[in-house]
């Protein structure tokens, strides 16, 4: 059995291709028509709870200019550090009209941390409130950190998944071009 | 339905009216012990004018826990038009911090509370009305680790009101359920929950306060031909306080929980019912730990039984960031056993946990430091945590023994051939002697976690980390007392030492070994390292290694080439190793190395080699044991678009 498993990888492979051929089929077309895809996308005009206790739509804070939305947990290492790079973004595109959104998704066992979390740290960016997942189900924001750039007028830009550091430069970069503030030709160098 | 669902979805991607979305999750797993699992989901969101519809499809083959399946597994409609939203499928909602509702679908503990039923709810300026009515199909684990065994099955009908001003907030709940629930031994019970809950909050500048209460009533039809009223089951209550202060940098964060469902002196199984139901996710007032070793020595909360504080701070202090936590928690009562078998409790004075090992109490605190040096390219991280659990207690009881003697004379007796015939006595003293009696046994665990995190990233893009968690951890049986066990015959406890019951003794018997040879501390060390290039690709190397099991220690029995490369084993490569019989440097050891890289911004791909050592794996309160995965291979995908 080991080395049906283990030493050959191969029949592995080929046992996955057989058996999930189908799936595979899904996932290159994804892939192939993933980018595509994304910029002809709208987001939807979601209500936000947030930590203030205001009730906001995504459309509404899309009024003064584009939205980074953000997903993130009080216990998830990579979200809290791409947070400061966020809060920076934020307050340097806000003559922009940039916003970050930064949607918590602490369940009821830490949320009583989220506050003070953020309290002790002065962030400036937005904070919203997603307890039960309702708004990451929506906008597929399960795997924490998961970014959305959305222009002005609501279509979908840029869409990432993870967070390493190094990559606040790229998200920063995904800013600049959508504010006109980068040459696009640039854009080709990047993911 | 599930036809006519498929079929308005796949037309409605065609249509240029909708918006959509949609993700999709693959995981594939192989190794030697049969360990297999295929998990694929796909979920899709449409969104036309006031209509937002989600569907979510599952192909598992099998999956890594729960049951196998190819077909639609959740789906929802909703409909929102000015103040008035409409849900029809699989409804997820929390009121409150969830003593009364909170409902959630985590595919890691395959825990799945949701309600396949309808929502109502409406919504202007500060009012909110909620109302949900359906039906839920709630499993749980039994013997086996991957599939569920136990049904639950509640019919619901559940009511929320909530008021909202400017700084203060209060709301009221109702939920009805009519269980079918499944027991260990004997038929299905049927039993009927009524939960009333009330929460409230307040705000201020730099504090401020979350209240909530709920009351609980379970009825149960004894007499399933007998359409009359149920009889009383339990009663039971929960309470939830936190508050929190703000002060400069730093913010403070108090809790107090009382969950008093049931009573109990070990774990529950699904024979106690009428307590807690599922849909009662409450605050725990435990860490939420992303460390892997403090994971495995996690507290196994108990939803029915349990009272406990929390403090923990949060702040900054010279670019510093500094958390600092500290909970304790017990259950309810304390408790004495009367005999080995026989158990009776007695209320915790006051509102504080208790530190009587036999209110199994629980004591945790952790402390870190984090931040950013060297213009933001340096990522340091130090932390500290410690546990120390009560996990059940086998004998509790300290009280008095008497011991009591006779004197007697005897008179006016007849000798007859040398035998006493009649022989005449009276009692004419009795001596009593009453002494200390303690007997007691329970098991302890204590731990000491040191996580260390680096990171390093380059001005071209590269980073390189570098994890290291250090753990020493003891699990004891400790017994104290003068008597170790419990005579039937005379309905007393039986002394070490009759002659002097002063005699008393504390043993500490240690629970980890390794192979037959008992071992004091288990030490635990977890090295990864992680070299990427970012938003491309990243490798990570990971050894896990122990030096002790608390049950029987695992054997490794085959060598691959990765254990090989990462101890240098030239011989390994050179064709002079038995592979299926491998050098003893590799056991309790768990090598394994993951590949991940991005397709594209949305897409991430990911293989791992090698194993894994499992153990506790808790998320949102709910805990399982992950069996560990030896010598194989993980693949994952991932897309969102």
């Amino acid at each position: 059995m080991y080395d049906t498993i283990v030493y050959n990888s191969p029949k592995l492979i080929g046992h996955i291709m057989k058996k999930y051929t189908a799936l595979i089929l899904l996932f290159l077309t994804v892939s192939v028509f993933a980018s595509e895809i994304e910029k002809k996308q709208i987001i939807p005009d979601l209500k936000v709870k947030l930590m203030d206790g205001q009730k906001v739509t995504i459309h509404e804070l899309l009024k003064d200019g584009p939205l980074l939305i953000d997903f993130w947990a009080t216990w998830c290492k990579p979200c809290k550090k791409v947070m400061k790079h966020l809060n920076q973004y934020h307050l340097d595109y806000a003559n922009k009209g940039f916003k970050v959104l930064m949607i918590n998704q602490d369940s009821p066992r830490s949320m009583g941390k989220v506050k003070t979390f953020i309290r002790s740290k002065k962030f400036d960016f937005l904070i919203g409130l997603d307890p039960n997942q309702k708004l990451a189900k929506k906008l597929n924001g399960l795997i924490m950190p998961t970014l959305i750039l959305v222009a002005q007028d609501g279509t979908i830009q840029w869409r990432h998944q993870g967070y390493m550091p190094g990559e606040e430069k790229e998200i920063e970069y995904q800013i600049r071009l959508l504010l006109g503030l980068e040459s696009e030709s640039l854009e080709n160098n990047k993911l | 339905m599930k036809k006519y669902i498929s079929l308005f979805f796949l037309s409605s991607l065609f249509s240029a009216e909708f918006d959509y979305n949609a993700s999709i999750i693959s995981n594939f797993g192989d190794n030697y012990d049969f360990y297999s699992y295929a998990e694929n989901q796909l979920n899709l969101n449409l969104f036309y004018k006031d209509i937002e519809a989600w569907v979510q499809y599952e192909y598992s083959n099998p999956p890594e826990i729960g049951f196998t399946m190819n077909d639609i597994r959740k789906f929802r409609i909703e409909y929102s038009q000015d103040d008035y939203t409409v849900k029809l499928g699989d409804i997820y909602e929390i009121w409150g911090r969830g003593l009364v509702l909170n409902q959630f679908d985590d595919q890691s503990t395959n825990f799945d509370n949701g309600i396949r039923g309808l929502f109502l709810g409406y919504e202007k300026g500060p009012l909110t009305l909620n109302h949900i009515s359906g039906n839920a199909e709630i499993w749980n684990f039994g013997p086996d680790l991957r599939t569920p065994y136990y049904n639950n099955s509640h019919n619901v009908i559940a009511n929320h009101i909530q008021y909202d001003w400017a700084s203060y907030s209060l709301g009221v709940s109702q939920l009805l359920s009519k269980e079918v629930h499944q027991k260990v031994f004997g038929s299905d019970a049927y039993v009927n929950h009524s939960l009333k809950g009330i929460h409230g909050s307040w705000t201020l500048n730099n504090a401020d306060i979350y209240l909530e209460y709920v009351d609980k009533i379970s009825t149960e039809k004894l007499n399933l031909l007998y359409d009359g009223p149920h009889d009383s089951l339990k009663t039971g209550h929960g309470f939830y306080g936190n508050m929190n202060f703000y002060f400069g940098n730093f913010g403070l964060s108090t809790e107090y929980k009382r969950m008093a469902f049931d009573v109990g002196h070990s774990d529950f199984t699904a024979d106690d019912y009428g307590n807690r139901i599922a849909f009662q996710a409450m605050p725990t007032l435990g860490r939420e730990q992303n460390s892997t070793l403090l994971g495995r020595v996690a507290h196994q909360f108990n939803f029915n039984d349990e009272r406990g504080v929390q403090i923990s701070l949060n702040g900054t202090l010279l670019n510093v960031n500094i958390v600092s936590q500290y909970a304790h928690l017990s259950r309810n009562e304390e408790w004495q056993s009367l005999t080995l078998f026989n158990w009776i409790n007695s209320s915790i004075e006051g509102y504080l946990p208790s530190s009587d090992p036999s209110a199994l109490p629980y004591w945790e605190n952790y402390h870190e430091i984090n931040g950013y040096h060297l213009n933001d390219k340096l990522y340091f991280k130090l932390g500290r945590g410690e546990n120390k659990d009560i996990l059940k207690t086998l004998r509790y009881f300290e009280g008095e023994g008497i011991s009591v003697n006779e004197t007697w004379i005897h008179t006016d007796s007849t000798e007859w051939q040398d035998d006493w015939v009649y022989l005449d006595s009276s009692l004419v003293g009795v001596d009593t002697f009453v002494y200390k009696v303690e007997s007691k046994m329970w098991q302890v665990s204590k731990a000491i976690t040191y996580p260390l995190e680096l990171s390093y990233s380059f001005n071209n893009g590269y980073n390189l980390a570098i994890n290291f968690e250090y753990q020493e951890q003891t699990k004891q049986n400790i017994s104290k007392g003068n008597s170790k066990l419990y005579s039937t015959s005379d309905s007393s406890w039986t002394l070490i030492n009759p002659d002097n019951p002063d005699s008393f003794f504390v043993q500490k018997d240690n629970l980890f070994s390794y192979g037959t040879k008992q071992i004091d501390t288990q030490i635990n060390r977890l090295v990864s390292l992680t070299i990427g290039n970012a938003s491309k690709w990243s490798i990570t190397f990971t050894h896990d290694q122990t030096n002790a099991f608390s049950g029987p220690t695992t054997i490794d029995p085959f060598y691959n080439p990765l254990e090989a490369f990462i101890y240098g084993d030239l011989k390994y490569f050179t064709g002079k190793r038995n592979k299926i019989d491998p050098p003893g440097f590799i056991q309790n050891r768990w090598v394994s190395m993951e590949v991940a890289y991005n397709l594209t911004s949305s897409q991430r791909i990911s293989i791992l080699y090698g194993s894994l050592q499992g153990g506790l794996y808790c998320s949102n309160g709910v805990c399982r044991q992950i069996a560990p995965f030896n010598d194989g291979i993980k693949l994952s995908y991932s897309a969102i678009f």
